[in-house]
């Protein structure tokens, strides 16, 4: 029957937009959620509005391109862009509905009962109140503003990208003529959130926008102001094309590049009531069409929540703040190469900290019997300590090598200014790689010891970016294993740009052999599964859009593989569809750190492999950059390991599941204990660490010998 | 520190690699890096023999790129060798000159028996297997580039050494001129390969078994290391095993291949042009196992290094397997095996009784010793001109182990053993020699020409002979009972060269009984 079913059917894959919408609802699901503590909530409304800006930016910016330049080519779930396109606007434009549901009906109140009142109006400001701010806009907002009008002489000004401004339709004083437009950037320098004194505890905001405006005649003394309204837009800014996106786009772009608009604005947000002469103006001046235009009932870019959640106060509305526990094999006086000696170490990241990663770095730069550090960069904090520890190391008379990749992201500028510090370090900086993004997480340190040359491997699944360390879920693997040892060598000698090495002893590398490695993995359940043996995947991925992955996974679930997904974001993968994916399983889970570690288990017909790494199953991750696949083939690493993905598997209060009709819902817990694994893990990082601490403490001023241990 | 970090650098004619090794008596040599950097000298230096501009400017920059990792691993020695491709360019000395430089590295450059004699020694490294299948017999096939070479082995002495222009990647420039399908490939190559392997099972091996190959490349080895197929260890696989996996070849496409063994796509295709030459060595020698040691030209290097430095001591004597390439040689051109013999040990008996004045070494002695070998060798072809003969067959004979001038020294010493000896300008203007290798023929001629002289009669009446250097005389005895008027006749002519030489008379004495 398999051979019957066409698995690269489009009716069997979802969209990757759409999906990825989805993923933002089930972030904005959180903020909905009364069980999150009222800040945390914030936070989570915040995300989601800073998701969808890039989403516009990125993607929708992306598909607006293939448009114009008359491309038709189907996605994996067989829309064209153009419908896709459509798909996009009805479903974006319910989303942003559902934020401001959200923001006003649920925690706009609930704010104001805890003690914060958001003052959306400047109508509603009481005398005083009115006083105080007329006064803070006097010596704080007026001379950092730039009023800008248009008229014969001064054409429309540019509004940029992601700026909040104020649009007004002016007429002059006793004068006859028309209307005219005036505009008003709120500026960025200021905080967007204005404080008002108060006197009986409680705390009223009001946002900066509502400050100018109720300020905004001040701007233009010889006018009448006839209306003013808030708006924003966002710009089709990034000229590269999404690297998802077929290589012979590319080239139709090119020839399409004059007639793209470059810069065009592709949504306009403006406050809900604007004047509609105000709104014909900018739309018109600006390009935009009707469906583009999204009309809001509140504050225009939620993202200033962020900033709310981080206002002093409240702390009983916040979750507790979660401190990094040391990892039991590595307290903070160990000496990390020892350590690593007695055995690989799996690190759990942020429930176990990352200092050990740093201070590896660190560590290294200072040993003298250390001769080389050999690190890949991807996304580096501002100010980290690695880029600073590298330095040294090149300052100590290391051999540093650093392949710094300058394409991630909205980074470009950032990267080249610490990966020019890096080379004046006296580093050797590879500047990446000619079409390929390097997205791998490596580190060699290369020791003399007294046996001779020793190599310790560091493996991501994560940026070494000490911030986001303690946001973000993934593990690491700390190893001096010579067989990982001579693969990462290999590495980095290929990253330098030499020859492929003969063989490759443990490690998998893409763009050149991952997703084979990945087929032949889940192929190889396909094969068990049929010839009567119990075939298990597990994998946890961020993103699962690849056609071939997903089609490989359909073909071993009609085997009879039981395949457990944990996809946080983007799954293009249907469950539950008769005959094609019945035995898979989709959870995402959403929690207050973001998943990120991507871990993959195969039950090999009883002798199960466990792998690591720092690709998703997406085309772009398996194809147009460097990944590096680790296993994790210590039994104790192994069943750590395990426990990660089994707890995730148990979450029934962060896991949404996919249904087959492509919707995700909450875990119905029907009775069952309550079990979050982002809290278990804190928990029993918590609990490991303690012990070691009581057992290097001992009990007071009883000696206690040494034992032989019973293994 | 008992460990020694040591770098050896192979500037070949298809790519530039370099192997960082550790040497320590615990662990012999540890290859702890393998960098590669594909770079085609080859094809320039064949056709024009020169090297292009930008090639130069690739090979310095790899080059310091390499210096830069040597440091990385606090490299304390490294030895670079050029093969082919360097050895053919005309400007060779003004490249090597360039580089030295450009990047400060020294490049010398082997001949390709030297090359060959390198490879031979890294095999040799990987110990007790490589003891044991050469006990047993073996053919070691060594795949390069651009040639092959087999080297046939009979119970743990070197019979013959042969090149045989089938390298992977000339065969592969072939097939694309002829672009064939994936069904005729295995077809094209086998009538590409076969008439010369005949003529070398015709040669030498005529009807031998042979248990085992060797294979020295970098994609069957690579295959077998990885353990593609199944083998009793890593390395091995046996006929049965090599030759399924074969048929499936024929029908794979290179793709196919490529996923398999988890290698590029372009490997691929030389992978199985290797693997056919394998199979094809297979079939005529009738071998049984195949023994893939995976090891490369660096290995050999390190060996040398770690050999003469004295860091590891190796149980295995290369100096006898030259000398058994000798003997096989000087056999197949009908020399007398015991005339041989007698001559050595005149020849040597001499040589160790006048080492304070010829102040030679252990190296020339060796020399001396194949040229005692090969002094007759000439005869096969023609009774009149034994010199030119014997000069002609070893200069076109490789000598496993040997460096040109190596050879250059030995074919002048059986040249001159008859002819009258010449002046430096004479033998400086036919042949790539210095004063100093002048020297050395002239010292191993005078030497050869007195041993010679002594068996005149070819009875051996001097076997046992003793040599003592008194004054300015070097006293011959032989037994008494020894009738040696015919030696004793004739032996002035090459006295006086002699004499000339080393300013010491050989004298003729009969031991007093």
């Amino acid at each position: 029957m398999a051979e019957t079913v066409d698995f690269r059917n489009p009716a069997y894959y979802t969209n990757r937009e759409l999906s990825w919408l989805l993923f933002n609802r089930r972030v904005l699901s959180e903020a909905k959620d009364k069980q999150n503590p009222l800040f945390e909530r914030l936070k989570f409304l915040s995300i989601t509005a800073s998701n969808l800006d890039e989403f516009f930016m990125i993607r929708v910016a992306s598909l607006k391109d293939m448009v114009n330049a008359g491309y038709k080519k189907t996605d994996i779930a067989g829309y064209t862009p153009k419908q896709q396109l459509t798909l996009l606007e009805e479903e974006t434009h319910g989303l942003v509905k559902e934020q401001y549901a959200v923001y006003k009906r649920s925690l706009v109140p609930q704010l104001k009962a805890n003690g914060l009142r958001i003052i959306e109006h400047h109508e509603e400001l009481t005398k005083k109140e009115g006083e105080y701010i007329d006064r803070y806009f006097a010596d704080n907002v007026y001379p950092v503003l730039t009023p800008m009008a248009v008229d014969s002489s001064r054409p429309f000004p540019l509004i940029r990208n992601k700026s909040l401004n104020i649009g007004a339709l002016l007429q002059k004083k006793g004068g006859k003529e028309g209307l005219e437009f005036a505009t008003v950037q709120v500026p960025s320098v200021l905080s967007r959130i204005v404080a008002l004194p108060s006197d009986d505890g409680n705390m009223s905001v009001i946002l900066l926008e509502e400050v100018i405006e109720r300020n905004i005649r001040k701007l233009f003394l010889n006018y009448d102001i006839v209306c003013a309204h808030p708006f924003r837009i966002m710009r089709n800014a990034d000229l590269t094309i999404e690297e998802d996106e077929a290589e012979d786009l590319l080239k139709e772009i090119e020839k399409q590049l004059k007639k793209r608009q470059w810069g065009q604005a592709i949504r306009l947000e403006v406050e809900e009531g604007m004047d509609e002469r105000l709104l014909a103006v900018i739309g018109r001046e600006l390009m935009i069409s009707a469906e583009e235009i999204y009309r809001i009932n509140g504050p225009l870019d939620l993202t200033f929540l962020m900033k709310m959640y981080g206002m002093e106060g409240f702390d009983e509305l916040k979750r507790e703040e979660y401190t990094p526990q040391n990892h039991p094999m590595l307290p903070p006086d160990a000496d990390i190469f020892e350590q690593i000696k007695k055995g690989d170490i799996l690190l759990h990241h942020p429930y176990q900290s990352f200092t050990p990663i740093v201070d590896f770095i660190k560590t290294a730069a200072k040993d003298p019997d250390v001769l080389a550090i050999k690190q890949t960069l991807y996304r580096v904090s501002g100010n980290s300590p690695i880029i600073a520890a590298l330095a040294q190391a090149a300052d100590n008379g290391k051999q540093v090598s650093v392949l710094v990749e300058l394409k991630a992201r909205f980074d470009e500028e950032h990267n080249i200014v610490w990966a020019k510090k890096l080379e004046k370090a006296g580093c050797h900086v590879i500047y990446g790689l000619v079409g390929l993004k390097t997205h791998s997480k490596i580190t060699l340190v290369v020791r003399r010891e007294e046996d001779g040359i020793r190599r310790y491997v560091h493996l991501g699944t994560g940026n070494y970016n000490d911030a986001t360390a303690k946001i973000y879920t993934d593990t690491g693997l700390l190893t001096c294993n010579e067989e990982i040892g001579e693969d990462a060598t290999a590495v980095f000698n290929m990253l330098s740009g030499y020859s492929e090495p003969l063989t490759w002893n443990k490690l998998a590398l893409a763009p050149l052999w991952l997703k084979q490695r990945f087929l032949y993995l889940i192929h190889r359940e396909t094969e068990y599964a049929r010839s009567g043996s119990k075939g298990h995947i597990i994998a946890k991925v961020n993103s699962l859009c690849d056609r071939d992955v997903i089609e490989a996974l359909y073909e071993a679930s009609c085997a009879g593989v039981k395949i457990e997904l944990i996809v946080r974001g983007i799954c293009c993968l249907k469950v539950g569809i008769p005959g094609v994916s019945e035995n898979i399983q989709v959870r995402s889970i959403v929690g207050n750190f973001l998943e990120h570690a991507r871990i993959f288990y195969f039950e090999n017909d009883g002798r199960p492999e466990i792998y690591m790494g720092s690709a998703d199953w997406m085309p772009r991750n398996l194809e147009r950059r460097v990944e590096i696949l680790f296993p994790i083939e210590d039994e104790e690493l192994k069943a750590q390991a395990l426990h990660i993905l089994e707890s995730q598997l148990k979450d029934n209060v962060k896991a949404h599941i996919l249904r087959s009709d492509g919707s995700y819902v909450k875990m119905e817990r029907r009775g069952r204990e309550a079990y979050s694994c982002q809290d278990a893990f804190c928990r029993e990082a918590k609990e490991a660490a303690k012990e070691v601490k009581a057992a290097a403490e001992g009990t007071g001023r009883v000696f206690i010998p040494e034992m032989h241990s019973a293994e | 520190m008992a460990v020694r970090t040591f770098a050896a650098i192979d500037v070949g004619s298809y790519e530039l690699a370099m192997k960082i090794f550790e040497i320590s008596k615990k662990n012999k040599l540890r290859e702890i890096d393998h960098i590669r950097h594909r770079i085609d000298l080859g094809t320039d230096s064949y056709a024009s023999g020169t090297i292009s501009y930008e090639n130069m400017d690739e090979l310095c920059r790899v080059l310091k790129e390499f210096k830069e990792i040597m440091k990385t691993y606090g490299v304390s020695a490294y030895k670079a060798y050029g093969t082919s491709a360097v050895r053919e360019m005309r400007n060779m000395l003004i490249v090597l000159d360039q580089i030295k430089q450009q990047t400060g590295l020294e490049i010398s450059v082997l001949s390709n028996s030297e090359q060959r004699f390198l490879d031979y020694k890294a095999i040799a490294s990987k110990g007790e297997d490589f003891n044991r299948i050469i006990e047993e017999g073996a053919l070691i096939a060594d795949i390069g580039g651009g040639s092959i070479q087999l080297s046939l082995f009979e119970k743990d002495t070197l019979v013959t050494t042969q090149n045989m222009r089938l390298g992977v990647l000339r065969l592969n420039d072939s097939l694309q001129r002829l672009n064939p399908k994936r069904t005729q490939v295995h077809e094209l190559l086998r009538e590409m390969i076969d008439n010369q392997l005949a003529v070398f099972k015709k040669l030498y091996l005529k009807d031998t078994l042979i248990r085992h190959i060797i294979v020295v490349d970098d994609y069957v080895s690579m295959m077998l290391q990885k353990r593609a197929l199944d083998g009793p260890a890593p390395g091995y696989v046996d006929r049965e095993t090599y030759g399924q996996f074969m048929e499936q070849a024929d029908h794979y496409t290179n793709v196919q291949i490529a996923e398999r063994l988890g290698i590029s796509e372009e490997n691929s295709n030389l992978l199985y042009i290797s693997s056919v030459i394998t199979a094809q060595v297979m079939d005529i020698c009738g071998a049984n196992m195949i023994w893939a040691p995976g090891v490369t030209l660096c290995d050999g290097i390190a060996y040398e290094y770690a050999e003469h430095t004295k860091l590891i001591s190796f149980s295995h004597d290369f100096e006898q397997d030259i000398i058994a390439c000798a003997k096989n040689i000087s056999k197949r051109y009908m020399g007398s095996r015991k005339r041989s013999d007698t001559l050595e040990s005149i020849a040597l008996t001499i040589y160790d009784s006048m080492k304070k004045i010829h102040g030679l070494g252990k190296r020339e002695r060796l020399l001396l010793q194949i040229a005692t070998r090969l002094h007759d060798c000439g005869k096969y072809i023609s009774l009149n001109n034994v010199s030119e003969c014997s000069y002609n067959i070893i200069m076109s004979t490789e000598i496993i182990g040997l460096s040109h001038t190596e050879r250059v020294i030995v074919a002048n010493d059986v040249k001159y053993n008859h002819l009258e000896f010449s002046t430096y300008g004479e033998l400086s203007e036919d042949e790539n020699i210095d004063h100093d290798g002048y020297l050395v023929i002239a010292k191993l001629t005078a030497i050869l020409r007195v041993a010679n002289g002594l068996d005149r009669s070819h009875k051996q009446k001097f076997k046992n002979i003793r040599a003592q250097l008194k004054d300015q005389e070097l006293l011959l005895s032989v037994d008494s009972s020894t009738d040696i008027t015919l030696e004793k006749g004739l032996f002035r002519r090459r006295a006086d060269f002699f004499e000339e030489v080393y300013s010491v008379r050989p004298v003729i004495s009969k031991k007093q009984g």
